[in-house]
C-alpha cells in the first residue's frame, strides 16, 4: 500500500516525444484511469510506472522509495496486459504461482495465496488447465489473479478488457470494481473507453498527444471540462460545440442568440458548449426554433440531430414518438448547463454561477 | 469436370509419380539386397539373407554405425546450440541487423562442393589462411585429416559450419512469434534473463526444436557428400558411416547386394529411431 508520485515524467523516442512532463500523485488505494485517444501516451506512462520503459527525465516514487531506476521486479507492482500474456505452456496454477516462486516464497504460503485468488475469481475448476483451454474472460481473470497473488503496492492495467466482447466487458468491469473494493490496493488503469473510465475511476487523467489535459473525478470532468478537447471527448453523445462571439452578455452565432449566465466575464470569439441531454424542450415561442433532421430512437431516449439558427445541434430527451424530419420544435439552453471556451486557447472560461 | 473428379485426377497423378520415382526404386533397392551381384549388367543370383548375415558379421559395419551416430550427434548438438545462440543475438535490435541476418544464411546457400573446397583451401598445409594464422601464433600445425579423431572433428566442424545457418533461421523465425508481453510479464514476475530463457524462450521453441533436431538427425545420419568430399571415410575408416560403407560395397568392392543390404538396414534403423523419437517427443503440444 503506497502513494505513487510522478514528477515531471517525460519520455522521448529519439526526437519523438511520447509523454511531456506528467505530474501526478496517485493516493493510496485510489483507482486512477488514464483516458485518451490512441497514441496519446497512456500506455507509455503506465509502462514507465511499471519500469518496462525507461523515463527520459523525471522521477517516479512509490511510497517513500524513488523507483525511477529500478527494475520492474523491484518496484512491487503487478501488471495486467491487454493480451493477458499468460505463460502458454504453464498450467493456470503455475501461471498464478510463478511470480511468487521467482521470489522464493514458501510453497505453503504460495498455495494459500493461489487458492484464495482462484476462489475470488471463480477459477478453482481451471487450475490444472493450460491457458488456451480457457475462454477470453477466464484468461482475463487469470491475468488479474496473477497480479492479485502478488499483493503488490499497485496494480497496473493496460486496456485489460479491450479483447473481450461488449457483454463480457461490462461484467469484467464490474468484477474489477468489486476487486478494487475488496483489496483496496491502488490501481492505475489505461483505457480509451470513456464509459469504463467514468464507471471505474476515482479520478480520471485525460491525455492527448502526450500532454495531460485534465485530472479530476469523473463527474467533475463531466461537469466542468477544462478545455475543448475534454469537452468533446467526455460524454456520449458528444457535447454540442458552437463557435461564435460574446456580445453584451449574449452568445451570438449566425442568427442564434443564447443568453449567458448574468455576470459572465467573457468577450470576443468563444465556443459555446452544451450537452445534448441538457438541451430542454419548450414551446417554439419560448425558445429557439430547432428543425428536426435525423431521429434516432434509443429506446428510453430519443436522440435528434437538427439545426437551430443555422447551427447543427444534437438533443437527447426522454422518448418522443411524434417527431418527423423537417418538423420545427422549440429548445431552450439552460444557463446553468452552458460551457464557454476561449476560441484561441480552447481553455474553459468560467461562467458565473447563476 | 466436377471438383471430385479433379481431386481424384490430381491424387492419381501424385500417386503415380510417387510410385514411379520413390516407391519403385526403393523396392528395387531392397530387392537387390537379396541377390549376389557384382555389377548392374551381370546376372543376379538369389542368396536370401546371406548378404545381411555377411554385412552384420563384419566389424566395419558396427564401426560405421558408431561413426555415423557420433557424427550425427556431434553435428546436431553444435548446430542446435550455436543456432539458438545466433538466433538470440540476431533477434536483438542492433544497427545493420537485417544485413547480418541476410549474410548469416550464406553458407547454407553455397553448394557443398564449394564449401568443402573452400575449407580444404583454408587449411591447406602450404598456403591455407588458417595454417598461416596458426603458424603466426607460434602454435604447432594442426593435422586436420591425418589422425582419426581430427578427421571426425573436421567433418563435424564443416557440417556445423554449413548447416548452423539453417538452424539459426528456423529458431529466429520461431523467436519472432514469441509475444514480447510474455517477457514483460516475466520481468514483472521477478525473473532474471536466464530464467526467462528457460521459462519462456525454450518452451516456446520446443515445437520447432523437435522438428529441427529430427530433420537434422535424418540428414546427418544419411550424410554422404560432405564426408566423401572431405575424407572419403578415412583415415582407415575413421569417418566412414553407413552411407559411405554402402557406396563402397556397391561400387568399389563390386558387392551390390551387400551395399543394398547396408542401405536397407540403415533405412530400417532410422525408421525405428524416428518412431521412437515421435513417441518420446510428440509433436502436438501438451
Ligand atoms: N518504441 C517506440 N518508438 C517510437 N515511438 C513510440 C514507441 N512506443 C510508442 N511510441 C509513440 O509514443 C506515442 C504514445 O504511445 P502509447 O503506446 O503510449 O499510446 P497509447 O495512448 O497507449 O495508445 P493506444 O490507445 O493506441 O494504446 C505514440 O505516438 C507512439 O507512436
Ligand atoms: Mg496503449
Amino acid at each position: 500500500m503506497a502513494e505513487i508520485r510522478l514528477e515531471q515524467v517525460r519520455k522521448a523516442y529519439g526526437g519523438v516525444v511520447a509523454v511531456h512532463g506528467v505530474d501526478l500523485t496517485i493516493r493510496d488505494g485510489e483507482f486512477v484511469v488514464f483516458l485518451g485517444p490512441s497514441g496519446c501516451g497512456k500506455s507509455t506512462t503506465l509502462r514507465m510506472i511499471a519500469g518496462l520503459e525507461e523515463v527520459t527525465s523525471g522521477t517516479i516514487r512509490i511510497g517513500a522509495r524513488d523507483v525511477t531506476e529500478l527494475e520492474p521486479k523491484d518496484r512491487n507492482i503487478a501488471m495486467v496486459f491487454q493480451n493477458y500474456a499468460l505463460y502458454p505452456h504453464k498450467t493456470i496454477y503455475d501461471n498464478l504461482a510463478f511470480g511468487l516462486r521467482m521470489r522464493k516464497m514458501d510453497p505453503a504460503e504460495i498455495d494459500v495465496r493461489v487458492q484464495k485468488a482462484a476462489r475470488m475469481l471463480g477459477l478453482e475448476d481451471y487450475l490444472a488447465r493450460k491457458p488456451k483451454q480457457l475462454s477470453g474472460g477466464q484468461m482475463q481473470r487469470v491475468a488479474l489473479g496473477r497480479a492479485l497473488v502478488r499483493e503488490p503496492d499497485v496494480f497496473l492495467l493496460d486496456e485489460p478488457l479491450s479483447n473481450l466482447d461488449a457483454k463480457l466487458r461490462v461484467r469484467m468491469r464490474e468484477e474489477i470494481a468489486r476487486l478494487h473494493q475488496d483489496v483496496g490496493t491502488s490501481m492505475v488503469y489505461v483505457t480509451h473507453d470513456q464509459v469504463e473510465a467514468m464507471t471505474l475511476a476515482n479520478r480520471i487523467v485525460i491525455m492527448r498527444d502526450g500532454h495531460v489535459q485534465q485530472i479530476g473525478a469523473p463527474l467533475e470532468v463531466y461537469d466542468r471540462p477544462a478545455n475543448l478537447f475534454v469537452a468533446g471527448f467526455i460524454g456520449s453523445p458528444e457535447m454540442n460545440l458552437i463557435e461564435g462571439r460574446v456580445e453584451n452578455g449574449l452568445f451570438v452565432a449566425g442568427s442564434l442568440r443564447v443568453a449567458l449566465p448574468a455576470g459572465t466575464q467573457a468577450s470576443g470569439d468563444v465556443a459555446l458548449g452544451i450537452r445534448p441531454e441538457h438541451l430542454a424542450l419548450t414551446s417554439e415561442a419560448d425558445g429557439v426554433a430547432f428543425t428536426v433532421r435525423v431521429i434516432e430512437q434509443l429506446g428510453a431516449q430519443t436522440l435528434c440531430v437538427g439545426e437551430a439558427g443555422g447551427e447543427r445541434l444534437r438533443i437527447l430527451v426522454d422518448r418522443v414518438d411524434s417527431w418527423s424530419p423537417g418538423q420545427s420544435i422549440g429548445v431552450r439552453f439552460p444557463a446553468a448547463k452552458l460551457h464557454l471556451f476561449a476560441k484561441s486557447s480552447g481553455q474553459r472560461i468560467e461562467t458565473a454561477k447563476p | 469436370m466436377s471438383s471430385k473428379t479433379t481431386i481424384y485426377g490430381f491424387l492419381f497423378v501424385g500417386l503415380a509419380v510417387t510410385l514411379a520415382l520413390i516407391v519403385a526404386p526403393a523396392v528395387y533397392a531392397v530387392s537387390l539386397s537379396f541377390y549376389q551381384m557384382d555389377s548392374f549388367v551381370g546376372a543376379p543370383k538369389w542368396v536370401g539373407f546371406a548378404n545381411y548375415v555377411a554385412v552384420l558379421q563384419a566389424p566395419e559395419f558396427w564401426h560405421a554405425l558408431l561413426n555415423g551416430a557420433i557424427y550425427a550427434l556431434g553435428s546436431i548438438v553444435f548446430q542446435v546450440a550455436l543456432g539458438i545462440g545466433f538466433a538470440l543475438v540476431l533477434n536483438e535490435a542492433f544497427p545493420g541487423r537485417n544485413l547480418v541476418r541476410g549474410l548469416s544464411i550464406l553458407p547454407y546457400l553455397l553448394p557443398t562442393v564449394v564449401v568443402i573446397l573452400t575449407f580444404k583451401w583454408m587449411v591447406d598445409g602450404g598456403i591455407g589462411i588458417v595454417t598461416k594464422a596458426v603458424e603466426a601464433m607460434g602454435l604447432p600445425p594442426i593435422n586436420w585429416f591425418e589422425s582419426p579423431g581430427a578427421a571426425m572433428a573436421s567433418t563435424i566442424l564443416v557440417s556445423v559450419w554449413m548447416w548452423t545457418p539453417f538452424v539459426t533461421t528456423c529458431f529466429l523465425a520461431a523467436l519472432q512469434t514469441v509475444p514480447q508481453s510474455l517477457y514483460e510479464a516475466a520481468r514483472v514476475d521477478g525473473t532474471t534473463a536466464v530464467q526467462r530463457f528457460f521459462h519462456i524462450t525454450l518452451p516456446m521453441l520446443k515445437p520447432i526444436l523437435t522438428v529441427v533436431v529430427l530433420l537434422r538427425a535424418i540428414w546427418m545420419f544419411n550424410k554422404f557428400d560432405v564426408i566423401w568430399l572431405l575424407t572419403r571415410g578415412g583415415p582407415v575408416g575413421a569417418t566412414e558411416n553407413l552411407a559411405i560403407l554402402s557406396y563402397r560395397h556397391a561400387f568399389n568392392l563390386f558387392d551390390i547386394g551387400g551395399g543394398a543390404a547396408i542401405a536397407t538396414i540403415s533405412f530400417a534403423l532410422l525408421s525405428v529411431a524416428v518412431l521412437i523419437y515421435f513417441w518420446v517427443f510428440p509433436l502436438e503440444d501438451d
